[in-house]
């Protein structure tokens, strides 16, 4: 296992010898690919200088705002589904409806209510996020066991005690499942967004360098982006295992 | 998904209800029809653009650069998967590079392969190709790793070599996996040939609808989000056909198990 570890870095860093080597010598035009050393440099200046946490923090903000909205509207609603079969049937076809369309194309529609203001990025990102949130909740109710249920109804618990002691707990590893297809989701439609219709953001940072054709600043925003993805998906992880930690207990255990 | 397949009245009757009250609303308010025009005008916007031919040109490009980037994206990254997932050494020389590309936004490579490639055709089905490519290959390597080496053992026994096993053990026995990359490659694909029609397009659907926005053409623009939603809902129908021909077998499978 270390050993392949080893193995992965080395190829790694043979690679950014060889990216190095290609553009120094002009293989590749070192104005399309800068040697890998500039771009370092850039990112390390232009994070000392506090441009680029300024921009990621600009992103994040409507990230944040979005993400979160649609947690709020599309978990609740996802166990209303699951446990009412008429509420379910009553909104089917309109979410079937909707489900198609692919998240960028209602940049368009954002830009036209809201112009490029940050409600724009966080309706994009709120509506992206709903459909891996929503269906993901919907079908943990649903394959929660009916005993659970009954039992609970038996003991005369109210439905807002079912719901809050029963049903969440239950379906909670599957809310989960939703919230985490969602990280991605979310960074990639800010990054879009960003780029469409914006004056600040990471998105529009690297989209604007490309465009003025600082290269080597592009790329240092591609690497804060990955940096970025990497955190997040790390922060995830932790809040996963702060709020169901007998649940990732058993992820663990099942990837041995 | 809720067994019965009896008719759903009451969702029906929601849509019914809702589009009644945003036609009659934009009818009432011409402030909101800058925003939201009428169903009416959206429907009949949506007939005037096949009538003219105008959306057709847009819709055929969308199209071939998607099938381009999304088949490309296929071959490469199952053909890779499979290397990747059987040759131990290869998987440990590309793991961390694949860790180090993965959490990045495929997006972001937009603005390199612009400057690459500049703005046409090539450039969007490069970038298609980079997207679709990640939960194809991560699939594919997936399902060779989880194919019993009993399988091949056996394939050995029975005398079979190289290209055979490859064809008639490793290929079924990943298929379930794969498929599951190229259903959630299907969208990623059609997202990111809209996204780049949007950000450096001169056709396509994508840039199509941009375009209206900004001449504020708002019954055009949602005109054109029905189409690559239709687009999209057709892709994902068509996609569902062939994989049921393709695996029926297992579904068959599946269904005696739960019996």
């Amino acid at each position: 296992m270390r050993e392949s570890k080893l193995n992965g870095i080395f190829f790694l860093l043979a690679l950014f010898f060889v990216w190095e080597l290609a553009s120094r010598s002009e293989w590749v035009n070192p104005l399309i690919v800068p040697p890998l050393s500039k771009i370092f440099v850039s990112f390390g200046s232009l994070v000392a200088t506090g441009d680029i946490p300024l921009q990621i923090l600009a992103s994040m903000k409507r990230a944040a705002v979005g993400y979160f909205l649609a947690a709020a509207v599309f978990i609740p609603l996802g166990i209303l589904m699951g446990l009412f079969e008429r509420c379910y049937r009553a909104l089917e076809v309109v979410i079937e409806l909707l489900r198609p369309v692919p998240p960028p194309v209602v940049i368009p529609v954002a830009l036209l209510f809201f112009g490029l203001e940050d409600e724009m990025k966080i309706f994009v990102i709120f509506f992206s996020c709903a459909w891996p949130i929503l269906l993901n909740t919907l079908d943990g109710v649903r394959n929660i066991d009916r005993l659970l249920l009954n039992t609970a109804r038996t003991f005369g618990l109210s439905h807002v005690k079912i719901i809050w002691q029963v049903v969440l707990p239950a379906c909670s590893p599957q809310i989960m499942t939703g919230l985490r297809v969602s990280l991605p989701i979310t960074l990639i439609l800010v990054v879009i967004s960003e780029m469409v219709g914006s004056t600040d953001g990471i998105g529009y940072f690297i989209l604007d360098s490309q465009r003025r054709f600082k290269v080597a600043q592009m790329y240092a925003g591609m690497l804060a982006l990955a940096v970025l993805g990497y955190a997040l998906n790390l922060l995830f992880n932790l809040a996963h295992r702060a709020l169901l930690p007998w649940h990732w207990g058993m992820l663990r255990k099942e990837q041995g | 998904m809720n067994g019965g397949k009896t008719f759903n009245w009451l969702g029906w009757l929601v849509l019914a209800i809702l589009l009644s009250l945003w036609e009659y609303g934009a009818r009432a308010s011409p402030k909101l029809q800058f925003y939201i025009p009428p169903v009416s005008q959206i429907l009949t916007a949506l007939g005037q653009l096949f009538a003219s031919g105008q959306v057709a040109g847009h819709l055929l490009s969308t199209l071939s650069r998607f099938l381009e980037g999304y088949v490309i994206a296929a071959l490469l990254a199952v053909s890779l998967g499979i290397l990747l997932g059987h040759f131990r050494f290869a998987y440990s020389l590309l793991e961390t590079l694949i860790e180090f590309l993965r959490p990045m936004p495929s997006v972001a490579i937009i603005p390199v392969a612009v400057l690459t490639l500049g703005i046409g055709d090539a450039m969007i089905v490069a970038v298609t190709v980079y997207a679709s490519l990640w939960p194809i290959l991560v699939n594919t390597i997936d399902g060779v790793r989880n194919i019993e080496p009993t399988l091949i053992d056996t394939a050995r026994t029975f005398g079979l070599r190289g290209w055979a096993i490859l064809w008639r053990v490793i290929l079924p026995g990943a298929a379930p996996y794969i498929v599951t990359g190229l259903r959630i490659s299907l969208s990623i694909a059609l997202i990111l040939v809209t996204t780049a029609e949007m950000i450096a397009g001169s056709r396509g659907l994508g840039f199509f609808i941009l375009d209206q926005e900004r001449s504020f053409d708002s019954g055009n623009m949602y005109a054109g989000i029905i189409v690559v939603a239709a687009l999209g809902y057709g892709l994902n129908r068509l996609f569902l056909a062939l994989e049921g021909k393709a695996l029926g077998w297992r579904r068959g499978m599946l269904a005696r198990e739960s019996v």
